[in-house]
């Protein structure tokens, strides 16, 4: 679902590259875990496959298609829900999903339906006429999935959705990402959660210094390096140092 | 079409839900348009129709006092002042009060001026009628000259007093020369003689073949009017409120990069022109109601505090193809401004303050033809000024669409530089 090959990215007036010739890929219908430290270049990565950054240079394909001829095409099939809460504070949960629901181009009825399955399936119907800013921190980062499942991705990215959220809210967003992921659905996930990404992904990729690590499945990596946990594994190979 | 009139649904809702918003956005603008109208109407009426009481001391009770002094009130600028508590001013009397500034002009008119006045045209009509062989002459004596004395208040303002020392040259002029024809006419009688037949000579009436006729310059002479208060002030911060739009575009552009909902919206397949569009109609459509909610006030609310009534011309669809025209500017120059800078905190001030100052330069505070020349040029830089100047061509001039062309190109030229800044300036943040 996403090949990566020699992404190199410096943005203007930075002192080091955010990436320096990363090459990944990941298969078809997997969860994936995008792992790094702070500054690794995780975000710059997603935001390069959304299309709202410009690789200096190097490829990437998404479910087939380029990068640099098919961002039309890969963003009909692809859902981001970004760190930050994209979403409209003072307009209601319903507000925001009718407006973005439209921008993809789903018919009113269909719309309507969607919004109040979703809004069942995370627990938010019966705030659903509240506006965002007086939902509590899970309820914001539930509505901010939700606006990214609308028009039915066939890839999920998620950058950290489960940080700063209560326990009920992580569980509720992790219960649904294992689901959609069973629905056929591939989802790529970044964390700095290391006990949820083991949890949850099928295969990890450990990235630093705009490189990759190490990339396989949890527990071959947790054999392949001695350790009894992932975040062991990530200790181990990107340093204990402080990244800030 | 469907993303188009999904943005511009969004952005109502937005806009709803910020009450304090609507309100500062409309209210202010109405509120300063008033105020502004009501300030500005002395200074505008000084020169037009406010009234100016001028200290009239009469020594001389003759023909020539009496007729400047009708002469002068015949000038709506003037009212004389010729008594005080029911006495005659006097001269001391009036030098004092001007002094303490309680009025601002004093004309004394000494004794014996009038009798001045009759001696002279005696010795010129008796001149003439020596040149042209008549017998018989008037009564004349060696000349006294005479002065008309007048005081002015040192606060009195130049134009002020050239506009009176004008009036009352043209009034001693015309006096003399009625006194001069009319002892000319006595003359000729004189020597004709009144036999019957004879149809006596109006010099007088000779002497006006060519009189002054002020005209209206629009076209079909559709309009006639001056510049007052309301004709200026009303349209002029109409579009100043309206270019303050550029408050809530800016900074909502910077809150959606901020929250990230730009972000999101900018994953959506499709190009982002017609979201941008949206936008832009929703907030071209708000300026422009915005701005006929301030001529609105110039229509029914300022004539309630005693001033005049908003004359708008006689081109509805110039007047309202103007209106968006401006309000496309203004709002590319919020779009901008709010792609520019980072933060609303930087954003807000800059814009406010930017628009504070091409509006002084632009003729909004005062017209543009009393700024000196250098900053008529400058002002030239400033959309307001187009705007203002094509607003004037309609209410003023009388003008219509055909008029007022060249400044609409000229304000599209402006909101597409701003437009194309902005565009710059994402495509680059986007490295």
């Amino acid at each position: 679902m996403l090949e990566i090959s020699h992404l190199h990215k410096t943005y203007r007036n930075a002192a080091e590259p955010s990436l320096s010739g990363l090459s990944l890929s990941f298969g078809k219908n997997i969860i994936a875990g995008l792992l790094g430290p702070n500054g690794a270049g995780k975000t710059t990565t997603i935001s390069i496959i959304c299309g709202l950054v410009k690789a200096d240079s190097g490829s990437v394909k998404v479910l087939g298609y380029d990068l640099a001829t098919g961002l039309e095409e890969i963003k009909k099939l692809i859902g981001v829900v970004p760190q930050s809460i994209a979403l409209y504070p003072t307009l209601t949960a319903v507000e925001n999903l009718e407006y973005i629901g439209k921008l993809y181009g789903i018919g009113s009825r269909e719309l309507k339906e969607k919004i109040r399955l979703y809004l069942h399936a995370f627990g938010l119907e019966k705030s659903a006429h509240k506006a965002i800013r007086h939902y509590s921190g899970g309820m914001k980062r539930r509505a901010n999935i939700i606006a990214s499942l609308l028009h039915a991705p066939e890839l999920l990215i998620l950058d950290e959705p489960t940080a700063g959220v209560d326990v009920q809210s992580r569980n509720m967003i992790l219960a649904f990402l294992q689901d959609y992921h069973r629905q056929g659905h591939s989802i790529i996930y970044t964390s700095h959660l290391l006990e949820e990404a083991q949890q949850l992904c099928h295969e990890v990729a450990i990235i630093d210094h705009g490189q990759l690590v190490v990339k396989g499945k949890p527990s071959n990596l947790m054999t392949e390096n001695s350790a009894t946990s992932l975040e062991q594994v990530f200790l181990h190979l990107t340093g204990y140092s402080l990244r800030d | 079409m469907r993303k188009i009139a999904a943005t511009v649904l969004n952005e109502f809702r937005l806009f709803r839900k910020d009450l304090a918003g609507v309100a500062l956005l409309f209210l202010m603008p109405l509120a300063l348009t008033i105020i502004m109208a009501l300030i500005q109407d002395a200074p505008f009426r000084e020169y037009q129709d406010i009234r100016f009481d001028i200290l009239w001391v009469d020594n001389d009770k003759g023909k020539m006092a009496l007729q400047m002094g009708e002469g002068l009130e015949e000038i709506k600028q003037f009212r004389l002042v010729r008594e005080l508590d029911g006495k005659p001013v006097e001269a001391g009397q009036a030098r004092a009060l001007v002094q303490k500034g309680e009025y601002k002009i004093a004309i004394i008119l000494p004794d014996g001026v009038s009798a001045e006045v009759v001696n002279s045209a005696n010795q010129v009509a008796n001149e003439m009628g020596q040149r042209m062989g008549a017998a018989g002459k008037l009564p004349q004596r060696e000349s006294r000259p005479a002065n008309l004395e007048i005081y002015f208040d040192p606060v009195t303002k130049q134009a002020m007093k050239l506009s009176l020392l004008n009036a009352l040259d043209k009034q001693l002029t015309k006096v003399q020369a009625e006194i001069i024809l009319a002892r000319l006419e006595e003359k000729m009688k004189g020597e004709k003689g009144d036999s019957a037949g004879v149809e006596p000579i109006d010099l007088q009436a000779k002497m006006r073949a060519v009189t002054i006729k002020e005209l209206s310059a629009a076209p079909e002479n559709k309009i006639n009017l001056n510049t007052n208060s309301v004709q200026h002030n009303v349209p002029a911060w109409a579009i100043f409120g309206l270019f303050f739009i550029i408050i809530p575009i800016a900074g909502n552009s910077i809150r959606e990069r901020e929250d990230g909902s730009l972000m999101r919206i900018r994953m959506i397949p499709g190009s982002y022109f017609s979201i941008l569009t949206g936008k832009l109609s929703f907030y071209v459509l708000l300026g422009t109601l915005q701005f006929f909610i301030m001529l609105a006030a110039g229509l029914l609310i300022l004539p309630r505090f005693g001033l005049p009534s908003l004359q708008m011309g006689s081109a509805p669809l110039a007047l309202l193809v103007t209106a968006l025209v401006i309000a496309m500017t203004a709002t590319a120059y919020g779009v901008c401004v709010g792609s520019l800078f980072q933060t609303p905190n930087q954003a807000l001030p800059f814009g406010a303050i930017s628009i504070v100052i091409l509006s002084a330069v632009g003729g909004i505070w005062v017209p543009v033809e009393i700024l000196p020349a250098g900053l008529q040029q400058v002002a030239k830089l400033s959309p307001l000024y187009w705007a203002l100047d094509a607003i004037n061509g309609i209410f003023l001039r009388g003008g219509g669409l055909q008029a007022v062309w060249p400044n609409l190109i000229v304000l599209f030229g402006f909101g597409a530089v701003f437009i194309a800044i902005a565009g710059w300036t994402e495509t680059a943040r986007k490295k």
